[in-house]
Order: C-alpha cells, then structure tokens, then sequence
C-alpha cells in the first residue's frame, strides 16, 4: 500500500478501514488548521450524527479505563461496534506523554476488535484534548454505534466532557468523601449517570447514599441522573449500568434542544480558535520588543486600557 | 521549561511511540527505564504491557498510527519474534511506522534484523541519547515518508 492520500482517508473512514481512521485522527491532531485536516471534517460531517457518545469522567485511579474494558466487551457482545478515544495528560515540562490507558482494556480490545485510540491533551486544560472534537466526529463517520470518551482522571474543574459528551458518566467510588464534597459545585453537576465503582469496598453503600442524597436536592430536570452501583472486577451492575446509558440515549434522541445546543457550543468554540489565529501574529507583535510596548509601560498604563487601545488597531 | 508552555496548546507535533515486549518475557525494566525517558525526551509515549502477541502489537500500532514500534526482548527469540512484526507490517501494507529493536541481540543477529527494516538492536549499557537520536532520526524520516510519499 502507498501512503495514504486525503481522498483516500476519507474515503476509508467511510468504509470503516482502521488504517485510514487512524491516519485521519493523525491528521486533524498534528497538522489541526491545515487545508488537509478541515477538507477531512468538511467530507465526513455529512456522515456524522449516528454514534451516542459517552463521557466517561472522574478521579484518577477510580477505574475508569477498566470500566471502559468491561462496557465496551459488554456492548460489542450486543452486537454494537464501539470505539474508545483515551485522553492522557502532557508532561507541561517536556511536551512528552504516557499513553497507560490501553493497558487495562487491551483483552477486551483483542478479543472485540474494538478500535481504541490514546490521545495526549497537549496543554489542554479542562481534560480533553484540542483534538478530539474531531476525532470522534472521525469514528462517529466511520460506523461506530457508541463512542466512549475517556478524560484525563479529572479534578473538581475539568468539565469540558460536557460538551462534548451526549452522555455524561461520573464515576466515583467509596472513601472520596462526605457529603459536603457531594455538593460542592463542578463534577457533580455534568453527570448524566452517576457510578460508584468497587462496589465490593467498604463504604461504598455510603458513597451511593451520599450521592442520591445531593442528587435529590438538586434542580429537578426532565432526565433524573441514576445513581448505579457497580464491581468491575467480577462485571456485577454492568447489565443496569448499560441500561441507563440506553435511556440516555433516546432521551437526547427525543429532545433536539440538546442537539442544537451542543452544536452551538462547539461553534463558539470554534470561532474563538478562529479568530485567535487569524489574530494571533497580530498579538504575538503587539508583545514583541517594541516601542510601542516600551512607551505603555513607561506611561504605567494599565493593562485593560493597553489592550483595548492596542485591539482598536486590528479592528 | 519555557515559560507558559502549559498554558497555550502545544504547536509542535510530538513524535508518537509504541513500546513492546512480544513474547514470553517479563523482563520489563528496561523499557520502563525507556518509556520514561522517552517521555522526557517530549514524546507521547504508548506501552502496551507484558505479553502482548505479535498481532497485538502491529494492530496497536496501526490504530494508534504511530511513527515508531520499539520492540525489547531479552529472551533470545528476537530472531523469531521482531521478524514476524515486521513480516505483519508487511502484510497490512504498512510501510510508514519505522521498527527499531533492542535488548540482548548477538551482533551477528543485528544485520539479519537490518535486513528486516528493523534498526537500532540496542543492547545493555547503550546511553539513553543514543537510542533517543536513533528514534528521532527514524521518526523524521517516517514524518517526510507520511507527508511526501517519499
């Protein structure tokens, strides 16, 4: 086989070839704002629309990538094909990074023929990776039914899933505190569907009772997060896990709000990226060694009226 | 570190790396010792664990779509088991993720392994810088080969 062209990539993401997906994902990771990368999204969008796509979120070390294992054995035995986008963190020292994740889903990966794909978040704050967005609109064109997000293990503020996601799982676990951490704002509040994992610890009945307990004095919406148990070392809970994450589904089915609003969110974004780079050489020179910058700090402007003087200039 | 770095998204395009031992060896320090510095040495960094079967490693690399597969074994089965990655990479047509190998390999088996495309056969006590140049230059070719078609 030669090297592979754009039509050809997109043409094979269409037809589910792995190798074409994975050169795509490539594509819109490294080379993001070239022709190649937008003319890919621009002819698979179309094709998009069909997968559920399912945030899997939490602390790090709760269990996320073997519950990922397990769900996506679970459904490929139902018959759906699954993809899994991975995100690890970047070391902010060396740029470098430790893909683990796939280490404690590969059996389920071999046996299934699942398609995993480990990604770095390259500076990324909020637990995603700046290309994702794309990636999963990739898998989601090649055939996926359900595509499963995996963040970098998250902290109270990494909350970016939730756009992303058409269904939000956060999963935690016994001993990660009382009830005050419970209702503390961020985490708590993106979850679709709430799991504890190590069902089979101590406290764990006391972790779930905590978090119906906040979940009960939250805003009543029309979707009432479930709170489900789980053991992933022996698979107990999956099958009503699995269940809820169904009714999920028909439910952001039912309601093209939620579709809309997505959509509008990410087109935000988007023109925020794209007016940071049709601007970013003017930026990068109005913080360049010059007069100009020199004379405003000699003057001891202030930074509001420097920048609103300095952005009349490209405007 | 440059100031901000983990403030602003990253611009460069790091080289991506999949580490594995295929075979029976459990002989993992050393490549932990690697996969660490690699990741120091800015690359993103995928281990695939112990054990993993020859079909594993090559299915891995493909959908990852890695520019390097480092192959380690200590074992002795080099000759058996880096030979049959190669042989797979072959079959699947996949001519643009560069192999490179290391561990306990006679010299007398390193020009076989060349012959294959798999380069490097480091063995113990190789500076770290060595191997990393190696894998920089193999990844920058293997860039050019992605991007040119040459």
């Amino acid at each position: 086989m030669k090297v592979l062209k754009i039509e050809e990539i997109v043409q094979g993401i269409l037809d589910g070839n792995r190798r074409a997906v994975s050169r795509g994902i490539s594509v819109v990771e490294n080379d993001y704002d070239t022709a190649a990368a937008r003319r890919i999204i621009r002819e698979i969008f179309p094709h998009t629309g069909h997968a559920q796509i399912v945030g899997i979120t939490g602390p790090p070390g709760i269990g996320k990538s073997t519950m990922i294992g397990n769900l996506s054995a679970t459904l490929s035995k139902k018959g759906f094909r699954i993809s899994v986008v991975a995100i690890d963190a970047s070391s902010p020292f060396s740029g470098g990074s430790l893909l683990g994740n796939r280490i404690r889903m590969q059996e389920s990966l071999s046996k299934y023929g699942v398609y995993m794909r480990s990604l770095a978040n390259r500076g990324l704050n909020g637990g995603l990776s700046r290309s994702v967005w794309d990636t999963v609109k990739i898998l989601d064109a090649s055939g996926s039914d359900y595509i499963i997000v995996e963040t970098v293990g998250a902290g109270q503020a990494d909350l970016d899933i939730v756009n992303l996601a058409d269904t939000v799982i956060v999963v935690l676990g016994p001993g990660l505190g009382d009830e005050i951490q419970a209702i503390k704002a961020g985490i708590m509040e993106i979850g679709h569907v709430f799991v504890i994992n190590k069902m089979d610890r101590q406290g764990a009945f006391i972790a779930m009772k905590d978090i119906e307990e906040t979940l009960a004095m939250s805003p009543k919406g029309e979707w009432k997060p479930p709170v489900i148990g789980v053991n992933s070392l022996n698979g107990e809970g999956y099958e009503a896990f699995i269940e809820k994450i169904q009714e999920h589904r028909s439910f952001v089915k039912s309601h093209s709000d939620l579709t809309m609003r997505k959509f509008r969110t990410e087109l935000q974004r988007t023109i925020l990226e794209e007016l940071r780079r049709r601007f970013e050489s003017d930026i990068s020179h109005f913080l360049s060694d010059n007069e100009e910058i020199k004379q405003l700090v000699r003057d001891k402007i202030d930074p509001y009226s420097a920048a609103e003087k300095l952005v009349k200039k490209i405007a | 570190m440059d100031p901000g770095k983990n403030q602003s998204l990253f611009k460069d395009k790091p080289i991506k790396i999949l580490l594995a031992k295929p075979g029976i060896d459990g002989h993992d320090r050393g490549i932990l010792v690697l996969a660490k510095a690699f990741r120091d040495a800015g690359m993103e960094v995928i281990y695939v664990g112990l054990l993993p079967t020859p079909e594993e490693v090559v299915d891995t690399a493909i959908n990852e779509d890695v520019d390097v597969v480092a192959l380690s074994l200590l074992n002795g089965a080099h000759m058996t088991v880096f030979k049959k990655v190669a042989d797979l990479m072959r079959e699947k047509g996949v001519r643009d993720i560069a192999i490179v190998g290391g561990g306990t390999i006679p010299d007398a088996d390193k020009p076989k392994l060349e012959k294959l495309g798999i380069t490097g056969n480091y063995g113990p006590g190789t500076p770290i810088a060595e191997i990393i140049n190696h894998i920089t230059e193999r990844a920058a070719e293997i860039r050019k080969l992605k991007a040119t078609g040459e």
